[in-house]
Parts: C-alpha cells; sequence; structure tokens
C-alpha cells in the first residue's frame, strides 16, 4: 500500500499538480502586493513589522516553488515549502473560523469583493479543505523523496 | 543522492531568491502598486464601536429626494443645483455644532444623512480606497489617499498643503462601507499625525452611489 501511496508515477503528477496550484496562487499577487498586505493584516494575526515584507516575498517564494516542482527541480526543498507554507494558512484561517472573523482568503488573488460574512466563512471553510488537499500532496512528494533516499 | 543540509541550502536558496525578485519588481512597479518593505500597518482595528455618531439635528436635507441613476463617469462638477440649494439651510440658531471637536471622541462614525450634511458644509473628504477604486468613481472632490499604497504618505502631504486644515477640523474619511476598514486605518493614521476630529462614514462609497450624490471619476479630485 505505502509502495503504490509513493510511486514515481503519482508522486510526478502530484508535485506537477501542486506546483501548478501554486504558480497559479502566485500570479494574481505578484501584480498587487498592497492588495495582498490588506489581505494578511485582515487576518489579524501577523505582527505589523512582517506584513509588508510577507506581501512582498510570499508570492514571489510561491512562484519559484511551484516552478521548481512543476519542473522537477529542488523538489524536496520546494515542497517543504509550500507545506509549511500550507501549514500557516491553515492555522490562520482555522483561527479565524474559530473567532468569527470572517476574512477573505487572499489564496488567489487580492481584491476583497463584497461579500457577506456568510460568504467569507463558507469560503474559509473550503479554503481549509483545498489547503489540506494539497498539504497531503506535499507530504507524498516529501515522503517520495525520503524514501528514494534510503 | 541528495543530503538534508542541502536541501536546506536550496530551501534557502529558494527564499533568496524570492526576496531578490520580489525587490526587483517592486522597484519596476507602478506606483500604485508598490510597497514599502517596512511599511505603517497598524496592528489592530479601532473596534467598531469606537463612537457611535452622535444623532445629527435632522436639518432639511434633500436625503429623500428620488436616487439619480448614478452615471459611473459623471463630470467633476463641483455641486449639482439641488445641492448648492441645499448647503444654504437656514440652520436653527442655538442648534451645536454637530461635527464640533470632541476631546473624547477623535474618531466618531457619522450615518449616511450626517456625511451628506458634512459634505454639504465643505468638510473634506479622504477617500481611503485603492487608487483604481477611487479613479472608478468617488465623492465629488474628495481627496484619494489609499492607506495601503506607498503614495499614501505624499497625498497626505498635499492634502495638507492645499486643504490646511486645521488639527481640530473636521474631516471626513470614507472607503467602501461594510467591514471595509480602510476609512478607519487611515483615521488612525491622521490621529498620530495630530488631527483631533476624524468623521468616519460608515456606509461608505456604495452608499454615497445609492443615494445619487454627487460623484467623480478620475485620477484626482
Amino acid at each position: 500500500m505505502i509502495r503504490r501511496l509513493l510511486h514515481p508515477w503519482l508522486t510526478l503528477r502530484a508535485q506537477i499538480a501542486l506546483g501548478a496550484v501554486f504558480v497559479a496562487a502566485a500570479l494574481p499577487k505578484l501584480g498587487d502586493p498592497p492588495g495582498f498586505a490588506e489581505a494578511i493584516w485582515n487576518y489579524q494575526l501577523f505582527p505589523a513589522w512582517l506584513i509588508h515584507p510577507a506581501a512582498l516575498a510570499l508570492p514571489w517564494l510561491e512562484l519559484l516553488c511551484g516552478l521548481a516542482l512543476c519542473l522537477g527541480v529542488w523538489t524536496r526543498a520546494a515542497a517543504a515549502w509550500l507545506a509549511a507554507l500550507l501549514l500557516v494558512f491553515m492555522t490562520a484561517l482555522s483561527i479565524n473560523l474559530a473567532r468569527n472573523h470572517p476574512v477573505d482568503c487572499g489564496c488567489f488573488g487580492t481584491a476583497g469583493s463584497a461579500r457577506s460574512a456568510v460568504e467569507r466563512v463558507a469560503d474559509m471553510r473550503w479554503a481549509l479543505l483545498r489547503d489540506l488537499g494539497l498539504l497531503l500532496l506535499a507530504a507524498q512528494v516529501l515522503a517520495a523523496g525520503a524514501r528514494r533516499r534510503q | 543522492m541528495p543530503k538534508p543540509a542541502s536541501d536546506l541550502l536550496k530551501a534557502a536558496a529558494l527564499l533568496a531568491a524570492a526576496l531578490v525578485c520580489a525587490g526587483l519588481a517592486n522597484g519596476w512597479a507602478r506606483p500604485d502598486r508598490k510597497l514599502d518593505w517596512t511599511g505603517w500597518a497598524p496592528q489592530a482595528v479601532l473596534p467598531r464601536a469606537t463612537a457611535v455618531a452622535p444623532a445629527p439635528p435632522q436639518p432639511p436635507v434633500p436625503v429623500a429626494q428620488a436616487p439619480q441613476p448614478a452615471p459611473p463617469a459623471a463630470p467633476a462638477a463641483p455641486r449639482p443645483a439641488a445641492v448648492a440649494k441645499a448647503a444654504k439651510p437656514a440652520p436653527p440658531a442655538a442648534q451645536p455644532d454637530p461635527f464640533a471637536p470632541s476631546p473624547q471622541e477623535v474618531i466618531r462614525e457619522i450615518s449616511s444623512a450626517a456625511a451628506w450634511e458634512a459634505y454639504q458644509l465643505k468638510i473634506p473628504f479622504l477617500d481611503a480606497r485603492r487608487s483604481s477604486d477611487f479613479e472608478a468613481g468617488h465623492v465629488a472632490g474628495a481627496w484619494s489617499v489609499p492607506i495601503w499604497e506607498t503614495v499614501a504618505a505624499a497625498r497626505i502631504t498635499e492634502f495638507e498643503a492645499r486643504a490646511n486644515p486645521a488639527p481640530q477640523a473636521p474631516i471626513a474619511i470614507y472607503c467602501s462601507g461594510g467591514d471595509c476598514s480602510d476609512s478607519r486605518l487611515l483615521a488612525k493614521k491622521l490621529v498620530e499625525l495630530g488631527y483631533r476630529n476624524l468623521l468616519i462614514y460608515r456606509d461608505g462609497f456604495p452608499d454615497w452611489a445609492r443615494q445619487g450624490r454627487p460623484q467623480a471619476s478620475g485620477a484626482r479630485p
């Protein structure tokens, strides 16, 4: 079972899917750092000094890691970064869901649309599920790499 | 066969490359898409109930006029005739100024009717939304101070130089209404700069447009 789950055929597809999702997520944010900074700030979780550097660098990190996975270069390092980012995203979404603070995810764009709080909460739940799925893909890539190393 | 140390180095290299790319892209970005590396970002929003708008005296404000279709690209005409007429209400003699500074409430929320009254009294309006939103449509005569853009500081300086507001003078601020917090952030910034009478138009530009009040479009007021 483990052997099938970590089969190179599956790993290749997992890393391309994960990479493509992050490239798609990064592109809208690359073009609008102020909008992304506002999205991060809306989470009301991160220290003030971190918001601007994160808004500037995070989309590029997502893009470079996504490209690395798609091209099969430095896959373990890229998957490790994306897994770490996904854990941060999931924690941030969970905390805001728990304290009933609806936020725009800011996952695939920056523009805060005029949506109701109920719609935002529903979107946050879907984003959490999506991030969990992506985290599983990243885990697959990392585990397959570790297995190859053995 | 890769070693963990080399993976760490690669991860660090990816981060370094991201920082370099971000720096280059930010350097080449359009002014409204630039972001300072060490920008001003307040840690917490003021609670929504910082101050409830003082119930403004009910002036003969023509808010009940039939909402206009609100053309999106309305010319930046100073004031329509209806507004000009309404700008000269006969205020009751002993009525207190609803926009007088209050030491306890340097930031106050104001209702839609109070915002209209403030506009008629020629109180300056600051638009805290993004430049692109301002260009699409704004309160006629408002100043654009997009709080999340690098240009915000320069716009505040320009506003101070041209409007020369006194610290106690009322300044109305708006964004997109609803749970938009940009106007609160701008108000907080202005408090840091010494202003003490900031009126947050709670319902923001969507309400202004809905009421058919004077609008303009384009980059500058």
